[in-house]
């Protein structure tokens, strides 16, 4: 279970007077996220999602409150949670002057994938997302769908617990999009969790059990797509935003 | 070594040799070094071999006699006799390199300091002049019956050169020694750039940092992923310059009778080559991890260049003798090391402080760039 409690970041900002001025990305968010759970944080950009997803992820840290994975924290047992996860998020960057098979292997040695296993698991995710014919070729060679394969695959090498998915599916086409969901829908059904950020609504509102709507680094509301409708009133995820974002505006 | 630093130093060497910029900086900076030495080396021998017929006009707004001609005869001065006016326009139009005017007894060389072949010529004047002095001075003593023999001895001295090298053999020595260390040092800027900059711009150092890898097996991969490619080029500058050494040993005679190479000072030089490229490859992994892009990186490693060659030549130049202190100084250090082996002046004190010193410095620096790694103004600062 991944807990998230009371979780505040800010940043220093230069305004155009070039006054630095506090900024609070993430403000006091507390959540929990279940095992076998895809939750959805939705929100528009600048809302704290990657800040939020970032500090999940191990790579920054809170200025106050807690994250646990499992009961363990960054502070004492980070490569213990890094190894129970996999981050991808859209803008994510794989090497370029290397191939997918070195990339994956380096990936399996570095999570201390057993090595007898590591030649079956690779052939075994290449087969799966389909990456037999560019597998040893360099990655700065392959199209941006080919790549966002390479990426799947490198999450999938260690078989993590949790997946940190953010804006995933962002700025791809609708066939490479459609990889990242079916991808995302396979491993629920293994019983994976995964924390899904994403500003399209109408994909969250599909895949998604639980849904956590956050603006200007608050949260909005929680629940599941179903509740968050009824709620507001509304017929799909988009409208309960606006419904919502004009109640926290005013 | 840990196993995940070796993951990280297997990466980023796969990445340093596929890329072809980093290949060309550790490869094709060595090649230079030979063409320096052998260019250094012939701009040397012309200037030691200039031809005497280039300096030796010299004007004369006076009649001499006999003994002043044989005396310029045999110092093979091609003298000629004019006004001192004449003179002075021969002169501007550089058709005597200088010429002596005379006022009773006093005689005045007129010569161009700025100008070498005048500055010979004057030398030549001084010469005639000190040799029809001394004839002046036998004719003299001998109407006042002084015995010549008794007055000449009353002191005499000889010099005696005791420098077992030649000035250009050290010379020669010296630079290619310090080429090899702005060598490693432009080629260590590039790779270090490419490993911390250069991956936080492509975006794949916010990969690295989600594996379960902690910031000192990332940062000792790094860093001796540079320090190897680095002593690479060291050791290759090294072998070029021991080759181009050797070639202008036997091709120039500037060099004749001096061994300009041996084994302690080639052994000397691969052990300072290690400490230098250790060294130089821990602060260009410092500076460029603290920058936001490479372009700022490459701009903040520059004065780096400078720093590894300019204090070898300040010591060389003023020929600094060495001690313990300076020994322990980075930069320094290795310089002055270097002239004290060259000059067959091994200390293995200062050898092995150099080493420890070097070692010393690296591990602050290393432990300066774990805790940068930390931060997230380091990591998310563009």
């Amino acid at each position: 279970m991944i807990k998230v409690d009371k979780v505040t970041k800010k940043f220093l900002k230069t305004n155009k007077k070039k006054e630095k001025i506090e900024f609070i990305a993430v403000n006091n968010l507390s959540f929990n996220v279940n095992e076998g759970e895809i939750l959805g944080i939705l929100g528009p950009n600048g809302a704290g999602k990657t800040t939020l997803l970032r500090m999940i992820a191990g790579i920054m840290q809170p200025d106050s409150g807690f994250i646990t994975i499992d009961n363990l924290d960054y502070k004492n047992n980070e490569i213990d949670i890094k190894k129970k996860i996999a981050d991808l998020s859209g803008n994510t960057k794989i090497y370029g002057t290397i191939s997918p098979y070195e990339l994956l292997k380096m990936c399996a040695e570095i999570y201390d994938v057993d090595k007898e296993e590591i030649e079956k698991k690779i052939k075994n995710i290449s087969k799966i997302l389909n990456m037999d014919n560019f597998l040893y070729n360099r990655i700065e060679k392959l199209s941006t769908g080919q790549t966002q394969r390479v990426n799947i695959a490198r999450c999938l090498i260690h078989n993590p617990e949790y997946y940190i998915l953010d804006e995933a599916t962002s700025g791809l086409d609708i066939v490479t999009s459609q990889i990242i969901l079916n991808f995302i829908k396979n491993e629920k059904v293994k019983g994976k969790t995964i924390l899904y950020s994403t500003h399209y609504m109408e994909e969250a509102e599909n895949i998604c059990d639980m849904i956590i709507m956050i603006n200007k680094g608050k949260i909005i509301t929680t629940g599941t797509p179903e509740e968050i409708k009824k709620k507001t009133k509304t017929t799909n995820l988009r409208d309960a935003f606006f419904s919502l974002v004009g109640e926290s505006n005013e | 070594m840990n196993n995940k630093t070796l993951l990280i130093l297997k990466k980023e060497l796969r990445e340093l040799f596929r890329d072809k910029k980093s290949l060309s900086m550790m490869l094709i900076i060595p090649i230079f070094i030979p063409l320096i030495i052998i260019g250094m080396s012939a701009l040397f021998e012309s200037q030691n071999n200039v031809d005497i017929e280039t300096y030796n006009k010299i004007g004369f707004d006076y009649e001499l006699s006999d003994t002043e001609i044989e005396i310029l005869k045999s110092l093979d001065i091609d003298y000629n006799i004019k006004e001192t006016d004449e003179l002075k326009e021969d002169f501007n139009n550089k058709e005597i390199n200088s010429y002596i005017t005379k006022d009773g007894n006093n005689y005045i060389i007129n010569y161009d300091e700025a100008n070498i072949e005048s500055s010979y010529a004057a030398e030549m004047a001084r010469n005639y002049l000190e040799a029809y002095k001394s004839i002046l001075e036998e004719s003299y003593l001998t109407l006042n019956n002084v015995d010549i023999e008794n007055f000449n001895n009353l002191l005499t001295y000889e010099s005696k050169s005791i420098e077992q090298q030649n000035f250009y053999a050290n010379y020669i020595v010296n630079y290619a020694f310090l080429f090899i260390l702005m060598a490693i040092t432009v080629s260590a800027t590039y790779p270090a750039t490419d490993a911390t900059a250069g991956e936080k711009e492509r975006g794949t150092l916010e990969t690295l940092l989600t594996f379960p890898i902690k910031s000192k097996d990332i940062i000792i991969g790094k860093l001796l992923s540079v320090t190897l490619s680095s002593i690479i080029t060291g050791l290759l500058s090294l072998i070029l310059s021991i080759i181009a050494i050797a070639y202008v040993g036997n091709a120039f005679s500037i060099y004749e009778g001096t061994t300009l190479l041996n084994s302690t000072i080639i052994i000397c030089s691969i052990i300072i080559i290690i400490a230098f490229s250790i060294m130089i490859s821990g602060l260009c992994i410092a500076i460029a991890s603290m920058s936001a892009s490479f372009k700022e990186a490459q701009s903040a490693l520059t004065p780096l260049t400078f720093i590894a060659f300019f204090p070898g030549m300040i010591v060389f130049l003023l020929n600094i003798s060495n001690n313990a202190i300076l020994s322990i100084i980075p930069f320094i250090n290795f310089s002055i090391i270097f002239t004290d082996i060259a000059n067959g002046n091994l200390n293995i004190l200062y050898l092995a402080l150099m080493f420890i010193s070097t070692i010393i410095i690296i591990i602050l620096v290393i432990h300066h760039i774990i805790k940068q790694y930390k931060s997230e103004k380091v990591l998310f600062n563009n």
